[in-house]
C-alpha cells in the first residue's frame, strides 16, 4: 500500500472538518476548534507520508492521477485530479503544519469570541482545504477553483470582525472595508488569471499541467500567444501575492484577527501566488521578456514595500509590509531562475541544470512561512496581552512576556538574515541567484538584474533595521503606557506553537544543506522540464554562500541595520525624529501615506470605475431590462385580451363546441370535394 | 315500409332542435331536457339502422344508452338542485363562477 493513493484525502479531511464544524460546531467545545486542529494535523501527517514517498523516490514524481471531468468537442478534455511533485509536497507540508500550529494557537487567542468561534473555525478549515487542494491540482482550471475559494475565505476572515468588532463600530467598518478591498483588488488579478487560462486553453486545447509543460506541445504554440498567456497568469500572481501595483490590500488586511493574518501570510493565500509562479515556470521561460518582467516586479516590490515598513507604528502593519517585501524576494528569485533558463533555452541549450533562483525562491517561501507565522503569532500574543497594536505604547515587555519575546527575537534574527538562522540561507541564495544573472552577460537585462541586486541588498539592510526596530519598540526600552497593564504571558496553547515555530524558524535553514538544494530544483533535461534532482551538494551550497564576497556584504548590512535600530530604540542615544523633521518631512509622510496608493485606488475607483459602472448600469436598466420587460409586458398584455374568451357561461362553451364540430364537418366535405372523393 | 330517410330526417330535426335549445335557453332545467332530446335523436338513429341492417345490436345499445341517460339526468338534476340551493337560481346566465 502506498500513502500516495490516499493523497486525495489531504484536502478532503479539512473539508469534512469544515462541514462538521459548520453544522455542529456550536455543540462541541471551543466552537469546533479541536475538530479543526485534528483535521489539520491529520492532513499534515498524511502530507508528510506522501512527501516521504515522493522525495524518497518510492513514487515517481510527478504523480498524476486524473479523472475526466468535462469533455468538450472537439477533443478538449478538462480533468480533475492530482499532480504531486516536490513543489506540491513542500507546499503541502508547510501549509498543513503551520495551519495546525495556528489553529492550536487560536484556541487561546479566540477563546473569548463566544458563538463566533464556530464561524472562525469553519472558515479557517475551508481556507486550509482550498490551499491544500490548490497545490495538488492537476490542471489550471481545478487550481483556479481552489484559488477562488482561497480568495473567498480571505474575504470572510479579514472581515471576521466586520459585524461586531471588540473595539467598536469604527473598527468593524474598517474590517468590512478591508475585506472588501482585499476581495476586489485580488479579483483584478483573478480576472487576469482567468483570461490567461482562456488563452492557454485556446492554444493548447488542454489545461493539464502534464500537457502544458511538455516542451513538444509548447513548441507547437505561437511564442507571442504563450507570452501573453504567461503575463496574464502572472497578473493573477500579482493580485494574490500582493505584488506591485496590486499590493495595497495586504496592509489593510491586518484588520482581521491576528491568527488570520498569520494564516494568510505564512501558510495560505499569498503563498499561492508564489506557488503559481514556480508551477508555471515552464511556460514563463519560453520568453526572456516575461521572466525579466517577473523579476522586475518582484525586486521592485521587495524594495518598495520595505521602505513603508521603516516608519510604521502599527506592529501588524510593519509585519504586513515585511511580508510584501519578502514575497517580492521570492518572485524576484523565481524571475531570476526563469530568466537564466529562458536565456539558455533561447541560446539553444538542450540541457539546463539547476536554475538556482528556483531553489532559493521556494526555500525562502518555506523559511518565510515559519518565521512569518511566528512573528504574527508573537505579535498576536503581544496584542492579546496589552490590548493595542500601537508600538509606541508598548516597550519593555521583555520581562513580562519572556517566551514571546525570545521566540520573536529568533524570528527577527531569521528574517533579518543573521547567519545560521533560516532567513540567512535563503536570502543569500536569492541574492546570489540574482547576481548570477547580472554577471551572466545578458546585455541590457544584466544591467537590470544588477539594479535589482542592489535593490535587494538595500532591502536586506532595511529588513534588518525595521525588524529590530519592531522588536526593540515592543520588548526593549522603557515600559510604555499599555505595557503597564499588561497581564503577563499568554496561555500555554499560545506559547507552545510559538516555541515549536521558533525551532523551525531557527533551524529550517539547514535543510538546504541536507537535501533541499537537490529536491527543489528546476531543470530542463532530456527534452522535459523536471523539478528535483541535478541540484547542489552540501559542499557546493556552502561554497556558494561563504565564498561569495557579497554574502559578507549582506551580513554586514544586516548587522548594520540591527545596530542602528539598537542605538535608536534600545539605547536611544540617536533620536530617530532628527532625520525626518519629527514626522514632518515629505518623505516620512509619503511613506506613512503608503505612497498615496490608497488615495490612488480610491481616485481610480471614483473617477474611472464608478462612472463606468454607472454607464453599465444604465445599459443594463435601459437596454437589457427594457428588452426583457418589453417581452414580458407584451405577453401579459396579449393574455389580458385572450382571457376575455373565458366568459364563464356554459352555453358559450357549448356554442364553441358545436361551431367547432360544424367546422370540422365542413372541412372534411371541402377536402373530400377538392380531392375528388365523396 | 317507411324508408330509412324518414327516420334519419326526424332524428336530424330532433337533434337540431335540442342543440338549439341547449345553446339558447336560459333555464338550466330546460337545457337538461334539450340534452335528453339530442340523446334520443341519436337513439332513433341507432334503432333505425338496427332495423335497416337486421342487426339487433343497435337496439341493445339503445337500451344501454337510455340506462346511462337516466343516471346522467339524475346527476344533472342533483347538480341543478344544489345550485338552486346555494345561488337561488337555475338561470345559466347568472352562473359564471369560471369567468376570467
Amino acid at each position: 500500500m502506498l500513502f500516495i493513493d490516499y493523497a486525495w484525502l489531504i484536502p478532503i479531511i479539512p473539508l469534512a472538518a469544515f462541514l462538521i464544524i459548520g453544522f455542529f460546531g456550536h455543540k462541541t467545545p471551543e466552537g469546533g476548534g479541536y475538530i479543526a486542529i485534528i483535521a489539520a494535523a491529520v492532513s499534515f501527517v498524511l502530507s508528510a507520508l506522501v512527501g516521504y514517498e515522493i522525495l524518497s523516490g518510492t513514487v515517481a514524481a510527478p504523480y498524476v492521477n486524473d479523472i475526466v471531468w468535462l469533455e468538450m468537442s472537439p477533443g478538449v478534455v478538462l480533468n480533475f485530479g492530482l499532480y504531486i511533485d516536490n513543489l506540491s509536497v513542500l507546499m503541502l507540508i508547510f501549509s498543513s503544519l503551520i495551519s495546525t500550529l495556528i489553529f492550536i494557537y487560536s484556541i487561546g487567542y479566540m477563546h473569548d469570541q463566544g458563538e463566533r468561534k464556530r464561524r472562525y473555525y469553519t472558515e479557517v478549515s475551508l481556507f486550509l482545504t482550498a490551499m491544500l487542494g490548490l497545490v495538488i491540482s492537476s490542471n489550471f482550471l481545478e487550481m483556479f477553483i481552489f484559488w477562488e475559494i482561497v480568495g473567498l475565505c480571505s474575504y470572510l476572515l479579514i472581515g471576521f470582525w466586520g459585524f461586531k468588532h471588540p473595539k467598536g463600530e469604527k473598527a468593524s467598518i474598517a474590517a468590512a472595508s478591508a475585506a472588501k478591498k482585499a476581495f476586489l483588488v485580488t479579483r483584478m488579478g483573478d480576472v487576469s488569471l482567468l483570461a490567461g487560462l482562456f488563452v492557454l486553453l485556446n492554444a493548447f486545447g488542454s489545461l493539464d499541467f502534464v500537457s502544458l509543460f511538455d516542451p513538444a506541445n509548447i513548441a507547437a504554440v505561437d511564442n507571442s500567444t504563450l507570452a501573453l498567456g504567461s503575463l496574464l497568469i502572472f497578473g493573477g500572481v500579482i493580485g494574490k501575492s500582493a505584488q506591485f501595483p496590486l499590493h495595497d490590500w495586504l496592509p489593510d488586511a491586518m484588520e482581521g484577527p491576528t491568527t488570520v493574518s498569520a494564516l494568510i501570510h505564512a501558510a495560505t493565500m499569498v503563498k499561492a501566488g508564489v506557488y503559481l509562479t514556480a508551477r508555471s515556470l515552464p511556460l514563463f521561460v519560453q520568453s526572456t521578456d516575461v521572466t525579466l518582467f517577473v523579476a522586475v516586479i518582484g525586486g521592485f516590490t521587495a524594495f518598495y514595500a520595505a521602505t513603508m515598513a521603516l516608519n510604521n507604528m502599527n506592529i501588524k502593519r510593519v509585519l504586513a509590509y515585511s511580508t510584501l517585501s519578502q514575497l517580492g524576494y521570492m518572485v524576484l528569485a523565481l524571475g531570476a531562475a526563469g530568466y537564466m533558463m529562458a536565456a539558455s533555452l533561447a541560446a539553444g541549450d538542450v540541457e539546463v541544470d539547476h536554475a538556482m533562483g528556483y531553489t532559493a525562491g521556494t526555500f525562502h517561501m518555506m523559511n518565510h512561512a515559519f518565521f512569518k507565522a511566528l512573528l504574527f503569532l508573537g505579535a498576536g500574543s503581544v496584542i492579546h496581552a496589552v490590548g493595542t497594536e500601537d508600538m509606541r505604547q508598548m516597550g519593555g515587555l521583555r520581562k513580562r512576556m519572556s517566551i514571546t519575546s525570545i521566540t520573536m527575537l529568533i524570528a527577527t534574527l531569521a528574517i533579518a538574515g543573521i547567519p545560521l538562522f533560516s532567513g540567512f540561507w535563503s536570502k543569500d541564495l536569492i541574492l546570489e541567484s540574482v547576481l548570477h544573472v547580472a554577471e551572466g552577460g545578458h546585455g541590457a537585462a544584466s544591467a537590470v538584474f544588477l539594479i535589482l541586486f542592489v535593490l535587494a541588498l538595500v532591502t536586506a539592510f532595511m529588513t534588518a533595521f525595521y525588524m529590530f526596530r519592531l522588536w526593540y519598540m515592543t520588548f526593549g526600552g522603557e515600559e510604555g503606557e499599555a505595557s503597564k497593564h499588561c497581564h503577563g504571558e499568554s496561555p500555554r496553547s499560545m506559547t507552545y506553537p510559538l516555541v515549536i515555530l521558533s525551532g523551525f524558524a531557527a533551524l529550517s535553514g539547514f535543510l538546504i544543506l541536507f537535501g533541499f538544494a537537490d529536491a527543489l530544483t528546476f531543470n530542463f533535461v532530456d527534452g522535459a522540464f523536471v523539478v528535483g534532482g541535478h541540484g547542489l551538494s552540501m559542499i557546493e551550497v556552502l561554497e556558494d554562500i561563504f565564498l561569495n564576497p557579497f554574502a559578507y556584504v549582506s551580513i554586514a548590512l544586516a548587522v548594520l541595520g540591527f545596530y542602528i535600530a539598537y542605538r535608536m530604540y534600545e539605547v536611544r542615544d540617536i533620536e530617530p525624529g532628527r532625520y525626518n523633521q519629527y514626522g514632518e518631512s515629505s518623505l516620512y509622510k509619503l511613506l506613512q501615506k503608503r505612497y498615496y496608493f490608497p488615495e490612488f485606488y480610491n481616485a481610480l475607483a471614483l473617477k474611472l470605475a464608478y462612472p463606468a459602472a454607472m454607464a453599465v448600469e444604465q445599459v443594463d436598466r435601459k437596454a437589457v431590462d427594457g428588452t426583457v420587460d418589453g417581452i414580458a409586458n407584451s405577453i401579459t398584455g396579449g393574455s389580458q385580451m385572450l382571457r376575455r374568451i373565458q366568459t364563464g357561461f356554459v352555453q358559450t362553451y357549448a356554442a364553441f363546441v358545436v361551431g367547432g364540430v360544424l367546422l370540422v364537418i365542413v372541412l372534411i366535405y371541402l377536402i373530400g370535394y377538392l380531392t375528388g372523393g365523396l | 315500409m317507411i324508408p330509412i330517410e324518414m327516420f334519419l330526417g326526424l332524428s336530424a330535426i330532433l337533434f337540431a332542435v335540442g342543440a338549439f335549445g341547449v345553446l339558447t335557453k336560459k333555464n338550466g332545467l330546460v337545457v337538461l331536457m334539450c340534452i335528453e332530446m339530442m340523446l334520443n335523436a341519436a337513439n332513433i338513429n341507432l334503432v333505425a339502422f338496427s332495423a335497416f341492417f337486421n342487426d339487433v345490436v343497435g337496439q341493445i345499445f339503445v337500451i344501454m344508452t337510455i340506462t346511462v341517460a337516466a343516471a346522467e339526468v339524475a346527476v344533472g338534476i342533483a347538480i341543478l338542485l344544489n345550485l338552486y340551493k346555494t345561488s337561488g337560481t337555475t338561470d345559466l346566465e347568472d352562473i359564471n363562477l369560471l369567468r376570467w
